[in-house]
């Protein structure tokens, strides 16, 4: 279906071309390296392969370099707001475009100014630092009316200077008091700690050493030459003028930023020239001659010789061929078309098809716009989404990525609308609407539809399990995994449908030897592979059993009708609450309108989010467990993803 | 008194209006304990996510809403069970109303627990390698299917039958 077809290309190519037949293909852009390193047919033969390209570290310290001076510069940039943002969005370049833009940019002395700067800076900020750390350390000495060199330069006396408990100060100025050669004052307090200065000569000195340390007293040193608060308004000064001259850095480096486009466009070309480097790794190597293998989309395949031709001349050796279905090393494109597009998402976050499998995204998606619908349902949140997605879609300027995504909402909130209406829900029913279900007391009608939704996705499931085995010429496991598993599940479900309502006892015998006759089918081919008659009859009832799988599988549709339901409760008990309150004056009305904003927006984001991921569990457990593995790799084109930029 | 005659006396005894609403009660308050405890789980493993990369709150919270849903489904429930009470109701109705609320009450807590788990494990997806974080988020919404069949039972066990 939408696999895109890919021809496998074996290039012989002299190495002093290399470089520039490689940046002729990033150019051309749609190609995919096999890395040959493990091809071991090659390496018999003696061709080497590259470990670390030369140029490569050269390029890996640019781009560090300018990532550095992007870090820096992007502190200061003051970005839009926001909206406005969004709005103009990332610059487009064509490659070309980005590698002549590149060409222009000396990326060095602007990476150097601002490197330099930034140094200056943080040195700058380091000694205001490392000022103020020492502010606080002096200001409990504050009062201590000596310049500090003073007391370092004592020659008889002994000096104590530092802290103890405030607890223990009571205890400590009761046993300093009885000496008579010393001197002690208690400076400062807080909450902690006491700040004890006290100076003692003599034999005293040991003693009242020994006292101190029965008070926990802890040493401080002072900085500085003068007064404490002296000292302390001499650090101000110095932080004042440290502040002038970080401010003289943040402007320099505030008008850097005008280079900071120049930088990202740097980083964006140097990205793809490290890639570039780095596709040597994939090749082997001999003297002279480079063996490189990959695979280009088949449709583009014309174009890539002739972008050969035109760069190497005719001193080249190219093979081509069509990429064979079993090749697991195949990578895989999926190209799918406007209203599919989108859903792709969700086939690449189960896993990317095998080359030789079906792309399952155009067969998932409108079963998935179904389901989505049907558990959002309400035409109040159907409205707010289109609108919402079809604003941003018409305004602003995404990401190839993110335009993608909200488109894939966009088209979601179609069907949330018209299952709105199927429910009769405006906001839980904040508008009288007459739907087609009563979802308060037609669960039962729901419960039945959702059933049924699952009855036609598994076996449309089937079917498919049936038309890929029937393409691969396998008519038989066509008939035993599928024909006999139609037989038994429809005589069953035909069968258990005689208990709900009447049908002709013709039918209920029917149906009841319809299913034996399926489930005999499934026993006797089921264990067609295992070996022996023991492995034969146990595989065979071992693929009965999975019958249970059925009936979860159709259980599991129940949640269709379920988080439609619990949503539209939800919402309504939202309305009551805000109904309560609404008739009580004016304050009560604001309440009411503050009570139906919040809970309704909490309700819609609760609904999408259960809508979102359940629909996704429906695809992914009950429909793809039918057909589909995956395990395919993806195709990666020779351009490196772009970050600051939207490269076309 | 044997157990028919038991029986039959509830069929004609009132005050069924008690029971019914523990039923509302039930379906409240241990669907809700689970959500509860689920997002608590969530949260803590997300606080320390935001730490260092707080560019990933708005994800993290998705993942911690996941087990939210437990105690809406109970709270759902108990709301339509409140707009059956009144105040002469049967016995007989008021104890099947009561059993009606069991399986999203007992359901309700224990997945929101372990929804919880599931979830707080996404997070760590979240945190090692983003692109792949929808992932945990179905691991997690996994555990919600049962949650969503429970809630399922009672809605119809509380309409099917009318007294």
């Amino acid at each position: 279906m939408a696999i895109v077809k890919m021809t496998e290309f074996s290039l012989f190519a002299f190495d002093s071309e290399k470089e520039n037949l490689l940046h002729e293909l990033q150019k051309f852009e749609y190609v995919h390296f096999l890395d040959l390193e493990q091809d071991e047919d090659l390496t018999e033969m003696g061709l080497r392969s590259v470990k670390v390209p030369e140029n490569l570290v050269a390029v890996d310290e640019d781009i560090s370099r300018v990532n550095a001076g992007i870090d820096i510069l992007s502190k200061y940039h003051h970005k839009e707001s926001g909206l406005k943002a969004m709005r103009t969005g990332l610059s487009n370049y064509t490659f070309e475009e980005l590698e002549e833009k590149a060409s222009e940019i000396d990326y060095m002395p602007i990476y150097q100014n601002v490197r330099e700067l930034w140094r200056k800076r943080e040195g700058f900020k380091g000694e205001k630092d490392k000022s103020r750390l020492t502010i606080e350390e002096l200001k409990p000495w504050k009062t201590l009316d000596i310049p500090i060199s003073y007391l370092e330069n004592l020659q008889e006396a002994v000096l104590y200077i530092g802290t103890i408990p405030v607890n223990l100060q009571e205890m400590l100025v009761e046993n300093l008091s009885g000496y008579e050669n010393t001197h002690y004052e208690v400076v400062g307090e807080d909450k902690d700690n006491a700040y004890i200065v006290a100076i003692s000569y003599g034999d005293e000195a040991e003693n009242v050493k020994e006292n101190l340390r029965n008070a926990s007293f802890a040493k401080v040193v002072l900085k500085g030459e003068n007064k404490p608060s002296e000292e302390i308004e001499i650090l101000e000064e110095k932080i004042k003028l440290l502040d002038d001259e970080i401010e003289v850095m943040d402007k320099a480096l505030e008008e850097a930023t005008i280079n900071l486009s120049d930088l990202e466009i740097t980083y964006e070309y140097l990205n793809n020239k490290k890639l570039r480097i780095a596709a040597a790794e994939n090749f082997l190597v001999t003297d002279q001659v480079n063996v490189i293998k990959g695979f280009v989309p088949t449709e583009r395949k014309d174009e890539f010789e002739e972008k050969l031709k035109a760069t190497l001349g005719n001193i080249y050796y190219l093979q081509t061929n069509d990429a064979r279905k079993e090749d697991r090393n195949t990578p895989i494109l999926l190209d799918n078309s406007g209203f599919v597009k989108p859903f792709e998402s969700l086939t690449e976050m189960y896993a990317l098809p095998r080359y030789d499998e079906i792309d399952p995204t155009p067969l998932l998606a409108p079963f998935y716009l179904i389901f989505f619908g049907m558990m959002a349902a309400d035409v109040g949140y159907g409205v707010i989404m289109l609108l919402g997605t079809f604003l941003v879609l018409k305004y602003f300027n995404l990401k190839e990525k993110t335009k993608a995504f909200i488109k894939f909402f966009y088209y979601l909130s179609f069907s949330v609308l018209i299952w709105g209406f199927l429910y009769g829900s405006i906001f839980g029913g904040i508008i009288p609407l007459k739907g087609v279900f009563e979802p308060a007391t037609d669960y039962n009608t729901l419960l039945i539809l959702s059933i049924i939704f699952g009855f036609i996705q598994i076996y449309y499931g089937l079917a498919l399990k049936a038309y890929i085995a029937i393409r691969d010429k396998k008519y038989k496991d066509a008939l035993y995994d599928v024909g006999f598993w139609y037989i038994a599940l429809t005589g069953a479900i035909v069968y258990l449908l005689n208990m709900v309502i009447d049908l002709p006892e013709i039918a209920k015998t029917i149906s009841f030897y319809v299913m034996i006759g399926g489930m005999v089918g499934i026993v006797v081919t089921g264990g067609r592979e295992a070996t022996g008659a023991v492995g034969k009859v146990g595989g065979g009832l071992y693929s009965l059993y999975g019958i249970t799988g059925y009936v979860g599988d159709f259980v599991s549709y129940s949640r269709l009708m379920a988080l439609g339901l619990a949503g539209g409760f939800i919402a309504g008990a939202v309305n009551m609450m805000a109904g309560m309150v609404a008739d009580k004056g004016p304050i009560g009305f604001v309440a009411a309108i503050v009570i139906f904003i919040f809970g309704q927006t909490f309700n819609l984001g609760l609904s999408f989010l259960g809508a979102y991921v359940h629909s996704i569990r429906l695809i992914f457990v009950e429909f793809f467990s039918k057909f589909y593995e995956g395990g395919g790799q993806k195709f990666k084109d020779f351009r490196s993803k772009p970050k600051y930029i939207n490269l076309r | 008194m044997g157990a028919t005659e038991f029986m039959v006396s509830l069929t004609q005894a009132d005050g069924g209006v008690f029971f019914a609403a523990l039923g509302a009660s039930v379906a409240v308050f241990l669907s809700g304990m689970g959500s509860a405890l689920g997002i608590g789980i969530v949260g803590q493993a997300a606080a320390g996510l935001v730490i260092e990369e707080p560019e990933k709150f708005g994800r993290s919270l998705v993942l911690q809403l996941l087990p939210g849903t437990q105690g809406l489904y109970g709270f759902v429930i108990g709301l339509l069970v409140l707009g059956r009470l009144n105040v002469g109701m049967g016995a007989l109705e008021g104890l099947y109303i009561l059993a009606a609320c069991l399986p999203i009450g007992f359901v309700g807590w224990i997945s929101g627990i372990a929804q919880g788990k599931a979830a707080a494990a996404g997070i760590s997806i979240l945190a090692r390698n983003e692109e792949q974080s929808t992932k945990g988020i179905i691991y997690a919404v996994m555990v919600e299917t049962y949650a969503l069949l429970a809630f399922v039972v009672s809605l119809i066990l509380l309409n099917a039958v009318s007294f």
